[in-house]
């Protein structure tokens, strides 16, 4: 969704890139988290949670989706 | 008092991507109205406007895009042809001299329109977190600043149809008194939304389409004229103070001699000749010239029934006799009516007409009306063989009337 929607390349966005280095800025973070809600069908806490690289986002959606008993089929989409 | 000078240019405009091809339509008498291309515009009386048809979006990054309403958007390119142009780069000290004056009429009227649209009609969605960032009336002034680091002072100036016109009239002051060396200094407008659109059409102030030829539609002081075409745009003008500009030996474009700014007080929407002949004879006074040295008019001639009259009784009043001798172009006819940004494109037009030597025509009088009798250059471009100083009218709803006077520069 990095590279797709915010123009990334698959290269520069792993598990540990840091989200300030690649541009992505505290507002574009809120975009993306409101996108990532829409695409898993959940909801955000609203709890501040520290997010410094995109495996900090991949982390907290993964806990979310656990939490909130949502069941994605194989090509990652909320069911 | 410092004289202050234009050394560069830059336009986006319905008649294309920089200011040299807006200056050559407008000579040539190319329209950029158009029906538009968009489902909705089923819901309007007219589909009829003026839009930009050069790619916009692609000049920037997806990331970037986020917080960019398409009027930023041309803002920017318009302040980036500009700025290439007059050689400046304010990436170092220079940047905390520049000031950032920009008219806008109603900011990022995309991105307003679309998180209403998501609030009242579409209630399981909710407006994007960049909303207010990319619809605040001087979204545009800060992202000039942002991305081409100017640091100085910013303002953002709305009085509708004359916000840009206001806007390089306040930088030339700041750098007149010595406030400032530079300014990027113009605006722009990007309303063709189907609920502004709308607006407008309740206003009933929009042309009448012309049946056999739409394009020309909005026909400025002539008789069958039946109101503007809604545009979008932007137009910038670097300014620079006179010693600067000869210092680093900057190419110099036109010299900025007179402002006049003043207020009808009169009714909201209804011009008042009074007021705009006041601004007119504001500027005059202040540039030092007489009515028989000011050698071609833009005309704010929106075509309107009202104002295009009111406008001509103003200029015979500012000017008495010298009014008949002064050829006079209402370049809406073909640009369209671009609300904030219109001053701006108008005086880029103006500053045109100065180095060109060449008054664009008004484009699409064909029935001349005996309550506006004097020279509007129907014929087509005119040129002269002398034309070394112009003056660009902007007159908004609200009664706020701006006047601009530009010479050649010597020095």
């Amino acid at each position: 969704m990095l590279v797709e929607e915010f123009g990334l390349t698959p290269e520069q966005v792993h598990a540990e890139s840091r989200l300030d280095e690649l541009g992505v800025d505290s507002l574009a973070t809120v975009e993306f988290m409101f996108m990532l809600e829409d695409k898993f069908k959940l909801k955000m806490t609203g709890e501040p949670v520290p997010i410094k690289t995109v495996g900090d986002i991949a982390r907290e959606v993964d806990a979310m989706v656990a939490k909130q008993g949502i069941v994605l089929d194989a090509g990652g989409q909320a069911s | 008092m410092q004289r202050v000078v234009v050394t560069g240019v830059g336009a986006i405009t319905p008649l294309g991507e920089n200011a040299d091809t807006l200056v050559q339509a407008l000579n040539q008498g190319i329209s950029g109205v158009r029906a538009l291309d968009a489902p909705w515009t089923a819901q309007l009386a007219s589909p009829l406007a003026a839009p930009v048809t050069v790619p916009v979006e692609t000049h920037f990054p997806k990331l970037r895009r986020l917080v960019l309403d398409r009027v930023a958007q041309l803002s920017l390119l318009a302040s980036r042809e500009a700025l290439s142009q007059s050689g400046l780069d304010f990436h170092g000290d220079a940047g905390l001299e520049c000031g950032i004056f920009w008219g806008t009429g109603m900011g990022g009227a995309t991105t307003l329109e679309q998180a209403y649209v998501e609030s009242l009609l579409n209630k399981a969605t909710r407006p994007r977190p960049s909303t207010i960032v990319m619809f605040m009336a001087n979204s545009a002034a800060g992202q000039i600043g942002i991305e081409y680091k100017i640091r100085g002072p910013s303002f953002t100036y709305s009085s509708a149809c004359s916000s840009s016109a206001v806007a390089i009239g306040e930088a030339f002051t700041a750098i007149r008194e010595g406030r400032i060396r530079y300014a990027v200094a113009g605006g722009g407008e990007a309303l063709l939304t189907l609920g502004v659109m709308k607006a407008w059409e309740s206003l009933q102030t929009l042309a009448k389409p012309d049946p056999l030829h739409p394009e020309a539609s909005c026909k400025p002081f002539s008789k069958d004229r039946s109101g503007f075409i809604l545009g979008e745009g932007a137009a910038a003008l670097i300014l620079e103070s006179a010693a600067s500009a000869e210092a680093r030996g900057a190419g110099i474009l036109a010299e900025i001699i007179g402002y006049g700014n003043t207020t009808d007080a009169s009714h909201i929407t209804q011009p008042d000749a009074g007021g705009q002949a006041r601004a007119m004879c504001a500027a005059l006074s202040q540039a030092g010239v007489g009515p028989n040295e000011i050698h071609h008019i833009n005309a704010h001639g929106t075509g309107t029934l009202v104002g295009d009259v009111s406008e001509t009784q103003a200029i015979k009043q500012a000017f008495g006799e010298a009014a008949r001798r002064i050829p006079i172009s209402a370049t809406k006819a073909l640009h369209g009516h671009l609300m904030g940004a219109t001053g701006a494109v108008e005086m880029v037009a103006a500053l045109g007409a100065l180095q060109t030597r060449t008054v664009p025509p008004t484009a699409h009088l064909d029935h001349p009306d005996p309550e506006c009798d004097l020279d509007y250059v129907p014929e087509g471009a005119r040129t002269l063989a002398v034309l070394d100083t112009v003056m660009s009218n902007s007159f908004g709803f609200g009664g706020n009337n701006a006047v601009l006077i530009a010479r050649r520069y010597s020095s």
